[in-house]
This record gives C-alpha cells, structure tokens and sequence, in this order.
C-alpha cells in the first residue's frame, strides 16, 4: 500500500542548523497491516510519519501510496491525502471549532461530502472513540484533555481513510485514558481492517498490538519483523536507548536464574498463563 | 517554509564581530543607518558597500545566507524605485503621455533602493552576529540611563527577550498546525480572497489559543521563581566592552570620516 524507496530529509538544508532527520528509508507498508513504529526521541518518527502523510516533500527519494507517487506532477495531492488520516502529536492544539460536531466534521466537509453523510460519518467517528451525542454540542475548548484527544482523533477517523497513522496517541494521557485510547485503537483496526501506523517511544504500548514493528534509529531503520523477533534483540535495542517490554525483562532474567520459561513472551496475560503453568508442574 | 526566515536570525560564530560587546554593535548600527542616510554620492555609496562587504567577510557569515535576508524587500524596493521614478519633478529625460522620467527621478530611485538594501543588510548583520539575549542586554543597558526620566528599561528588554525568544516557537507551532490541518484536507491555495481568508481560520484560533496558553504558563512559572523586575536584579554575565569594541570604534570614525570626506569632494 505504501512503498518507501530511498527516503531522505534535511531539515533547513544549507543552513548552520542543518540537520537530516531521516535518511536512505526503504520501506513497505501492507494492506490492513498493524505496524508499530519505535525509536528514541528524535530518531526521526515523526519526520517518517509526515513524509508517510505527504505533509512535507522528501528531500531525496520517492515515497508511493496506493501505486501514486507523492509531490509528482499529476498527482493530486489532496486527494490522496484524504485516504491518509494524520494524528499528529498532542492533537488536541488543533481543535477550532464552535461545537465538537462541526470540529469532527472538518474534514469530511473539506471532502465535499453530503449534508447527511457528514453526519453518519460524524456519528460513527464519535461512537468509535467514545464520545457520547450530547457532547457533540458542546465547545471543544469546555472538555478535559482527554476528551479533546479523543475529539481530535474523531476528526481524523471521520474521513474514513484507508491508512491511518497515529503519532504517540498516548503521550500525556493517564495509564487509564492511555490503556482505554490503545484499546480504542486496536478495535478501529480489528472493525474497519484498515492499515495502522502506531508511533511510540515505548515498548509497551506496542507490544501487545503491532504485527510487525520498525525500529528507528537516528533517522534510519535499525530493525524490522514481528515483535518475537525484535524483543529478542534486547541488548541492541537498550544501546538505542529503548527497552524491551517490562514482562519481557522479568521472563528473560528468570531465564538466567534458570527459569524454564519459554521465549518471546512480551504481554503480561501470556506471561501470566506461562508461569502459571510452570508453577503446576512444581507443584506436582 | 517558515524556516527560510532571515531576519532575526542569529547565526552562531566567534568572529570578531560575533565577540563585540552588543552596546558597541548597537550604537555602531545606529551611525551606519545615519550614515546611509547621509551619504550624498555614488562614491559614498561604494565606500559603504566596501566597508559592509568587509563586516561580512569578518563575520564569516555565508555571502547567500546574508542576502536571504534582503529577499523579503525586493518587492518593496521595486515599487519605492518606480515612484521616485515617475513622480519627481525636474528635469525631463523621457516622456510618454503623462508618464516621464527626470534625471532627479532616476537618481532618487536608486538611492533610494541603496539605502533599502544596505539598511537591511546592515541591520540583519548585526541580529546574526548577536544573540536574542545579548541584543536585549545590550538595549537594557543602553536604556538605562533613561531610567531616571521614567523609561522602563528592564521591563522593555524583558518584554523584547520574551518576544524574540517566542518568535521561532510561534513558527514551529503555526508550521505543525498547517501540516494537521492539511492532514484533514483543508485547502490553503485555491479560492477567491474570501476563501482563502476563511481558510485562516483553522490555523488562527489554535495559534491564538496556544499564544495565550504559552503566555499563561510562562507567567506562572516566572512567578514560582519569584521574579520581581529590575530592581536590584544583579545578572550572571556582565557586559564589558574592551580593546575590540575600543578598535571597533575608531574603525567606525574612520569609516564616518572617510563619508564626510566623499560628500563634501566628490
């Protein structure tokens, strides 16, 4: 579905503050895949994502969605970014509005929907985050700021797009609101079967839901595969500055001690059931 | 897009001129605009390119970074050229209905576009060899002496410190708010001039809404640190101006005598 091919950028090219954020980025995207994107702060996530979301113009390389390639002539770029939804990090600044209906409906409205379509679609963004019909009516700027998170997401989800990326969805929330938001997240790609792009920093909020994450590392791909894969890397991913998943730690350490504990475990639930099972066999 | 901006800039070094002590920069500044506005012929004209083209060199600051700032003027400059142009009285050189060009018209024009040009790049000189708090420093200190007549020196530089260092956050900002609202399919470039005005919106209100919140915060947190103003204030780094800025200054003389020299035998 997205095709990445050699894929730089320079920030202020020239300048004494040049700085390239991504460089030389091969990668593939599929159709209704679940894909975790990790990296140290600055590793050039959210530079990838944007570049993703034909929001700035790569310094070198092409980057192709559904067969178009971006900021070529002929390519109407506002088209194809109607089947790319964007949550930018902290999207709750970009909210505007009178009332949180019309915020969501932004961008159906600015794709030259019906009346009655932008309501549906309205409705169905908003159920899908939870938010309830009488706050439709209210002023985005009354909410909490979890609220205007999930508001904000809705105005993405509106549009319906077939891609949607998500940078750090959680950052800033409470455990709660950041469980219930990757829950929410996880539902929308089990119930539309579009594709995900989940940024994070933090191991534990992709474990348990990417198919397949990609490590970045100072603006390149370090790594790449399903989470099993990756996790087992542990040294590597610390000198990024990254860490493994909490349980994984503890599993791979009992290891050590002499544990028989399998590998690749990295949710608490199938650590859970593991030690469970070990204990049994103690027992008897 | 934003990040093509030149003017206010600052562009790190340790040149000579990096090192001056701002007050020298500023009051230096202050005779070079005077002098450009003085300066009476073209001989003149080409002393001051010498000399600016010389401060340059000395920055070590890049020919095309300096000139990126001019940039933003050139259309201004045009349309200052093309009246003094066509509406100054004298004596006639060219004429088509009632359009004509006169010998003082043509000279106006152009001295005129000097003076734009070399103003700019002057003063974008000295914001690229000066820091934001170096620069209000200096002012501050340069103010004070009015203190005693009522100016608020220490409250004006603070305000000037708070704005320019919001300045680039504002961008940023406003840069990440057009990509989010580019990412919904709001559309920036086509349209009549209500549209596009209308297309505004969706940027203006969160950048307002930020700007009060930054505005908010930054307020309380001055507060948790209990600053009071300028009174008794004593400061980490001190100005000092010594044998540079004391070089510096007769380089200056000798440059305002050398345009003396040119406008009174040329």
């Amino acid at each position: 579905m997205v095709k990445l091919h050699d894929v730089s950028y320079t920030y202020m090219s020239g300048g004494p503050f040049e700085k390239t954020a991504v460089k030389g980025i091969n990668l593939e995207l599929k159709r209704g895949e679940f894909v975790g994107l990790i990296g140290h702060t600055g590793s050039g996530k959210s530079t990838l994502v944007q570049l993703i979301a034909g929001l700035t113009k790569p310094t070198a390389g092409t980057i192709e969605v559904d067969g178009k390639t971006l900021f070529k002539k002929g390519t109407d770029m506002r088209k194809l970014r109607f089947g790319i939804g964007l949550v930018m990090q902290y999207p709750e600044y970009q909210l505007f509005e009178e009332t949180v209906f019309k915020d969501i409906a932004f961008g159906p409205s600015n794709m030259g929907l019906s009346s009655e379509e932008i309501t549906r679609r309205v409705h169905f963004a908003a159920d899908l985050v939870g938010i309830r019909r009488e706050i439709l009516e209210k002023s985005p700027f009354e909410l909490s700021g979890g609220q205007k998170r999930r508001v904000a997401v809705a105005g993405v989800l509106a549009m319906e797009p077939k891609l949607l990326i998500l940078d750090e969805p959680a950052a800033g929330l409470d455990p709660a609101g950041r469980d219930e938001i990757l829950h929410k997240i996880r539902d929308m790609h089990r119930r539309l079967g579009i594709t995900v792009v989940l940024v994070s920093h933090s191991m534990e909020d992709i474990a348990g839901l990417a198919d397949r994450i990609v490590v970045m590392n100072k603006g390149t791909v370090a790594m790449t595969g399903k989470p099993v894969e990756v996790f087992k890397s542990a040294e590597e991913l610390k000198k990024m500055g990254l860490s493994v998943p909490q349980i994984t730690e503890v599993c791979n350490r009992l290891r050590e001690a002499g544990v028989p504990i399998p590998d690749g475990l990295y949710t608490v639930e199938s650590a859970k059931a593991e030690l469970e099972k070990l204990l049994k066999n103690e027992m008897r | 897009m934003f990040k093509d901006i030149t003017l206010g800039q600052f562009f790190p070094g340790n040149s000579f001129i990096h090192r001056l002590d701002p007050r020298t920069k500023i009051l230096c500044i202050i005779v070079y605009i005077a002098i450009i506005f003085c300066i009476k012929t073209f001989a003149g004209y080409g002393l001051l390119a010498v000399f600016t083209v010389a401060c340059i060199l000395i920055s070590k600051i890049p020919f095309s970074f300096v000139l990126k700032g001019v940039k933003p003027i050139l259309f201004f400059a045009a349309l200052t050229a093309v009246f003094n142009l066509f509406l100054t009285d004298g004596k006639v050189l060219w004429s088509w209905k009632f359009l004509k060009i006169t010998y003082e018209g043509a000279n106006l024009a152009v001295f005129m576009v000097l003076r734009l040009f070399f103003l700019v790049l002057g003063t974008s000189l000295l914001t690229l060899t000066t820091s934001p708090i170096a620069l209000t420093d200096g002012i501050e200190r340069l103010l004070s002496p009015f203190k005693k007549i009522g100016v608020p020196a220490h409250e004006l530089a603070m305000m000037m410190t708070i704005a320019l260092r919001f300045v680039p956050t504002l961008l940023e900002e406003t840069e990440k708010i057009i990509k989010a609202q580019t990412a919904r399919g709001a559309d920036f470039e086509s349209g009549n001039l209500i549209s596009r005005a209308k297309a505004m919106i969706p940027i203006l209100i969160p950048l307002f809404i930020s700007a009060f919140r930054r505005a908010d915060d930054l307020a309380v947190a001055m507060e948790c640190r209990c600053y009071r103003g300028g009174e008794n204030r004593t400061r980490l780094y001190t100005l000092k101006m010594g044998v540079k800025d004391f070089v510096c200054w007769i380089i200056i003389i000798l440059f305002t005598a050398g345009i003396v020299v040119t406008n009174m035998f040329f």
